[in-house]
C-alpha cells in the first residue's frame, strides 16, 4: 500500500465535511459536519506515522490528542447549541446572525 | 493487478473501507431526515475507525469506535432529539447561491489537494500491513506517558475545563 | 546696583501678577498704588543704575543659558549701558507719572484694574526690551510691546473705532516685524551669534567708524568695529553678496521693524488710529514705550548703520521726509489727540533722521526731551478731554481761565515742542538740526526746518483753539484731581528744563552717552542754526496766532489753501492709497484663497470623506452574521493562496 490512497481518502472526507459545514442549516449537522473534517485529519496523522520510514507512533499520538480536543468541543459546541435554541427557539444557522450589523 | 494496483487484502479492505466511508459522508450530506444523518454519521466513523485499525492503529481504532461512533453519534442524536420538536426534516438550505458557491469552491479545493498530492514526491511504500515493532498500544502508552505527560495532562484539564463550560453555558438561567 | 538692574522691569512684572490674581477684588487706590509704587521705585532704581553707570561705567552682560543647538548656545539676561540707563530712567519716570495720572483718568471705568494690568505688562516689555542683551530676547520683548499695545488701544473694544484701530496697529506694525525678524535671522547667519556685544566686535570692516562702535558696546575693550562673522575664516557672504551689502541689507532689514514700531513713513498709519485708545495709553505709547522702541533698535544696533552709509542714508531720509509729511497733517486735523499724535510721528522722524544723519547723541536726546513734553502734552489733552468731554478743537475754547494749570502746563509743552529757547524742545531739535547742516544734508536740513515751522504752527494752533476765544460747550470744565495735577507739574517742569542736561555750554548727556569715544556725529554748538530755528519757531507761532485766534479765518484760511487743505486734512489719502492698493490686494487674495479652501480643498477633503462613509455604509451591509457566508468567502481565499502556492511550487 502506498500512502497516496489514505491521503486522498482523507482530502475527500474533509470536502465532504467542509460543504456540509457550509451549505447544512441546522446547528448540529454543521457540528457533525466539522467532526467529519477533523476525522479526515486524524486519517491523514495516523497514514504518516504508518508510512514514515521507520514507523512513528507520534502520529498517533498527536490523533489521540485530537480526538480528545474534538470530545471538548462537541461538548461544548452541543452547550452553545442548547444555549441558542433556549434564547431564539431555533436550531437554524439563518438564525445564527448575532453578529450581523 | 486491477489497474496496476496489487490485490492483497490490504488493498481490498482500503477501498472497501473507503466506499463505505465516502457513501456514509454523501448520504450524511444528502439525506433529508436528521436521524437517517446520524446512521449514516455512524457509518462514517466506523469506516474511519476501521481505517485506523488497517493502518495499524489498534487502540485508535477502538477509541474512535468509542468516542466518536458511540458518544459523539449518540450525543448528537439527544441534541437532534431535543431541538427538533417532532420535525426531524432538514430545512433546504436557505440559498441555492450559496450551495453551488460551496460545492464548486470545494470541489475545486479538493482537486487542488489532490493535485498537490499526486505531484509530491512521497517516502518509498511501505510493505509490512504492521510496521511498528511492538504493540501500538504499548508504544502509545509509552510515548503518553514518558515524552508527552506535560501534553496530556494538559489535555485532562481542557476536558475538564470544557466540561465545566459546556455546563455553565447549556444550564438554565435562574429568574 | 548694576548688577541687580533686572529688579527694574520685574517689578511692573510683579505688580502685573498681583493685579492677575487679585483682578477686580483690589479697589481702584490699591490697585493704582501697587502699580505706582513698582514702577517708582523702578524709577529710583534706574536713577542709582544711571549713577552707577556715569561713574564706573558699564559692566559686562549677564547672562543665562537657555537653549543649545549645535555651536550655538542661545542666552537670556539683562546687560546695562550708558544707552539702556538713560532709556531706563525715561521709560520708568514717564510711565510713572502716566499710571498716576490714569488714576484718575480712568476713575470709575469697569475695568479699572485691568487697565493696570495691562499697563504694567506694558511697562514690563519695554523695560525688558531695553535691558536685553541679545537680538532674539529683544525680538521676544518687541512683541510683547506690540501685544500689549493692541490690548490698551483696543482697551474700549466696544467700540467699533477702538477695536479697528488695535487690528490696524497691530498687524501694520508686524509687517515691520517681520523685517526685524528676517534681518535678525540674516545677522545670526552672518555673524552666529544673537549678543549684541559679540555681533559687533572682531576686526574692522569700516575701520574709520570702529572708534565709534566700540564704544557702544559698552565697551568691553573691543578697539574696532566688525561683524564678528562676516570676516571669519572661510566665510562666504551669503547670497553672493559683499559684506558692505550684506550689512546694508540687515540694517535697512532691522530699520524696517523700526519704522514700523515708530510709525515712519510708510507705516506710520496706525499711530494716529492709535488714538482710539484712552489717552494715558497714548501717552505711554508716544512718550515712552511703543515708539521709542523703534529708534532705541536702530541705536542698540547702531554700529550696523554707521558700518553701511547707504543704510544710515535710507534712514534719515525716511526720518526727514516723515517728519515733514506728519508735520503737515498735523495742521489740519480736527481731533487734538490726532494733532499731538501726528505730532509724535513728526518728532519720531526727527529722532530718526538724527540718528541716519550720525547724530547718534542727538537723537537720543531729542528721546528724551520729546519722552517729557509729549507726555506731558498728552496728559495735558487728556485733562482736557477728561474735563469736557470732547476731543474736537473746534468745540473747544475758553478754557485758559477755567483749567488755569492745564493751560500753564500745556503752554510749557508746547513751547518744548515747538523748539523755543529755553524749553526742552529747542536744545535737542536744535540739536538735530545742526547736525543735519553740518553733515552736509541740506535738503533735510530745509525740510526738518519747514517740519519745525508747521509744528509750531499746528501745537498753538491747538493752544489758541483750546485755551483761547470764548466756551463753545455748556459743560463746565474743571481741573481734575491731585492724581491728575501732579504729573502735569512735574512733567511741565521737566519739558521746561531737560534741555539743559546737553545744552552746548553743559554737554552732560552726550558725555554719558559717549563714554567710551565719541559715537557717530556730535557737532558743535552753531549759533546762526540755533537762532534761525527759534526764528522759525516764533514765526509759526505768530502764524497760529494770526489765523486761529481771531473766528472766522480759519476757515478763511482753508479755502484759500485750496487742493493744500484737502490734501493735509485727508493726511495724504495715504490711507486711501493703501485701501485701494494694498488692502483690496489683499482681501482679494483672500477671497480667491477662501473660495480654493471652501471649495476646492474642502471639496476633495469631504468627497474623500464621504466616500468613505458611503463605503462604510454600503459594506456594513455584508456583515449579515452569516457564519456559512463568512466561510465560504474563507474558502475562496483559501483556494487563492493554495493556487498561488501551487503556481509558485510550494510556500517555502
Amino acid at each position: 500500500m502506498a500512502l497516496q490512497p489514505f491521503l486522498a481518502l482523507g482530502v475527500v472526507l474533509f470536502g465532504l465535511g467542509l460543504f456540509g459545514a457550509l451549505t447544512k442549516r441546522n446547528i448540529i449537522i454543521v457540528l457533525i459536519s466539522i467532526e467529519l473534517m477533523l476525522n479526515a485529519a486524524n486519517i491523514n496523522l495516523v497514514a504518516f506515522a504508518h508510512f514514515s520510514q521507520p514507523a512513528q507512533i507520534q502520529g498517533q499520538v498527536y490523533a489521540l490528542f485530537s480526538m480528545a480536543i474534538a470530545a471538548a468541543e462537541v461538548a461544548v459546541g452541543l452547550a452553545i447549541l442548547l444555549a441558542f435554541f433556549r434564547h431564539r427557539n431555533s436550531a437554524d444557522m439563518k438564525d445564527v446572525d448575532l453578529m450581523k450589523w | 493487478m486491477i489497474f496496476g494496483i496489487p490485490i492483497t487484502g490490504q488493498t481490498i479492505t482500503y477501498f472497501l473501507l473507503a466506499l463505505i466511508i465516502m457513501i456514509s459522508g454523501v448520504m450524511l450530506m444528502s439525506l433529508q431526515k436528521v436521524m437517517h444523518m446520524a446512521v449514516a454519521l455512524g457509518g462514517v466513523f466506523l469506516g474511519v475507525a476501521g481505517i485506523f485499525i488497517l493502518l495499524g492503529a489498534d487502540f485508535l481504532g477502538m477509541a474512535q469506535i468509542l468516542i466518536y461512533a458511540g458518544a459523539i453519534t449518540i450525543l448528537m442524536v439527544f441534541a437532534l432529539m431535543l431541538t427538533q420538536r417532532g420535525d426531524d426534516t432538514e430545512s433546504p438550505p436557505a440559498n441555492g447561491w450559496r450551495v453551488g458557491g460551496a460545492l464548486v469552491f470545494v470541489v475545486l479545493l479538493c482537486a487542488a489537494f489532490l493535485y498537490v498530492l499526486r505531484g509530491t514526491a512521497w517516502p518509498v511504500t511501505q510493505s509490512a500491513v504492521d510496521p511498528y515493532t511492538q504493540p501500538s498500544v504499548v508504544l502509545l502508552a509509552q510515548s503518553i506517558f514518558h515524552t508527552y505527560t506535560v501534553p496530556f495532562e494538559l489535555v485532562s484539564v481542557l476536558l475538564t475545563v470544557a466540561l465545566v463550560g459546556a455546563v455553565v453555558i447549556a444550564r438554565k438561567e435562574e429568574e | 546696583m548694576q548688577t541687580h538692574a533686572w529688579i527694574i522691569p520685574a517689578l511692573p512684572l510683579l505688580a502685573y501678577v498681583i493685579l492677575l490674581i487679585f483682578g477686580k477684588r483690589l479697589r481702584e487706590t490699591v490697585a493704582a498704588t501697587i502699580s505706582v509704587l513698582a514702577i517708582l521705585v523702578g524709577f529710583v532704581l534706574a536713577v542709582l543704575v544711571m549713577q552707577e553707570v556715569a561713574t564706573n561705567g558699564p559692566i559686562v552682560a549677564t547672562t543665562f543659558n537657555w537653549l543649545s543647538f549645535g555651536a550655538t548656545t542661545i542666552t537670556v539676561g539683562f546687560s546695562v549701558t550708558s544707552l539702556n540707563a538713560l532709556m531706563l530712567v525715561v521709560v520708568t519716570l514717564v510711565s510713572t507719572l502716566v499710571l498716576l495720572f490714569s488714576r484718575a483718568y480712568m476713575h470709575k471705568d469697569d475695568r479699572f484694574v485691568r487697565f493696570y494690568q495691562y499697563l504694567n505688562l506694558f511697562v514690563f516689555a519695554m523695560l525688558g526690551l531695553v535691558v536685553s542683551p541679545n537680538t532674539l530676547q529683544f525680538y521676544i520683548f518687541w512683541e510683547l510691546v506690540g501685544v500689549c499695545s493692541y490690548l490698551l488701544v483696543g482697551f474700549w473694544y466696544y467700540k467699533p473705532e477702538a477695536a479697528a484701530a488695535a487690528k490696524k496697529a497691530f498687524i501694520v506694525t508686524r509687517i515691520g516685524d517681520v523685517g526685524l525678524f528676517i534681518g535678525i535671522i540674516l545677522l545670526y547667519l552672518g555673524t552666529g551669534t544673537f549678543n549684541f556685544n559679540q555681533m559687533f566686535q572682531g576686526s574692522p570692516v569700516s575701520a574709520g567708524l570702529g572708534h565709534s562702535a566700540a564704544a557702544l558696546n559698552g565697551g568691553l575693550a573691543m578697539p574696532w568695529f566688525h561683524l564678528h562673522g562676516l570676516m571669519f575664516a572661510g566665510w562666504h557672504p551669503l547670497f553672493g553678496m559683499s559684506p558692505y551689502g550684506f550689512v546694508t541689507l540687515c540694517a535697512i532689514l532691522v530699520f524696517i521693524g523700526a519704522v514700523g514700531k515708530s510709525a515712519q513713513f510708510p507705516l506710520h498709519v496706525w499711530l494716529p488710529d492709535a488714538m482710539e485708545g484712552p489717552t494715558p495709553v497714548s501717552a505711554l505709547i508716544h512718550a515712552a514705550t511703543m515708539v521709542a522702541a523703534g529708534v532705541y533698535l536702530v541705536g542698540r544696533m547702531y554700529p550696523l548703520f554707521l558700518a553701511s552709509s547707504g543704510a544710515s542714508e535710507t534712514v534719515a531720509i525716511i526720518g526727514g521726509f516723515t517728519a515733514l509729511l506728519a508735520a503737515s497733517i498735523g495742521l489740519t486735523q480736527r481731533d487734538i489727540k490726532r494733532v499731538i499724535a501726528y505730532s509724535t510721528v513728526s518728532q519720531l522722524g526727527y529722532m530718526m533722521m538724527a540718528l541716519g544723519v550720525g547724530a547718534y547723541v542727538s537723537g537720543f536726546f531729542h528721546l528724551m526731551t520729546h519722552a517729557f513734553f509729549k507726555a506731558l502734552l498728552f496728559l495735558a489733552a487728556g485733562s482736557i478731554i477728561h474735563a469736557i468731554d470732547t476731543q474736537d478743537l473746534f468745540q473747544m475754547g475758553g478754557l485758559r481761565k477755567k483749567m488755569p494749570l492745564t493751560h500753564i502746563t500745556f503752554l510749557a509743552g508746547a513751547l518744548a515742542l515747538s523748539g523755543i529757547p529755553p524749553f526742552a524742545g529747542f536744545w535737542s531739535k536744535d540739536d538735530i538740526l545742526s547736525a543735519t547742516f553740518d553733515s552736509g544734508h541740506y535738503v533735510l536740513y530745509a525740510m526738518g526746518l519747514l517740519a519745525a515751522f508747521f509744528t509750531a504752527i499746528y501745537i498753538f494752533r491747538v493752544y489758541f483753539l483750546a485755551f483761547g476765544g470764548v466756551a463753545k460747550t455748556e459743560k463746565h470744565a474743571h481741573e481734575g484731581g491731585l492724581a491728575m495735577k501732579v504729573p502735569l507739574i512735574v512733567l511741565a517742569i521737566l519739558a521746561t528744563l531737560a534741555g539743559f542736561i546737553n545744552a552746548p555750554f553743559w554737554p552732560e548727556l552726550g558725555n554719558f552717552l559717549q563714554d567710551r569715544g565719541p559715537i557717530g556725529y556730535d557737532p558743535g554748538a552753531n549759533y546762526p542754526l540755533m537762532a534761525m530755528s527759534a526764528i522759525v519757531g516764533l514765526l509759526g507761532i505768530w502764524v497760529a496766532y494770526a489765523v486761529y485766534s481771531k473766528e472766522g479765518r480759519a476757515e478763511r484760511m482753508a479755502t484759500r489753501m485750496g487742493v493744500l487743505y484737502k490734501l493735509s486734512f485727508h493726511k495724504w489719502y495715504v490711507d486711501e492709497a493703501y485701501q485701494f492698493s494694498i488692502v483690496w490686494l489683499v482681501m482679494k487674495l483672500a477671497d480667491v484663497l477662501n473660495f480654493i479652501d471652501r471649495w476646492i480643498v474642502d471639496g476633495i477633503v469631504k468627497v474623500i470623506g464621504e466616500v468613505a462613509y458611503l463605503g462604510g455604509v454600503s459594506l456594513k451591509y455584508s456583515n449579515t452574521g452569516q457564519v456559512q457566508t463568512y466561510g465560504l468567502v474563507t474558502l475562496v481565499g483559501l483556494l487563492l493562496l493554495v493556487a498561488a502556492a501551487i503556481g509558485i511550487g510550494g510556500v517555502l
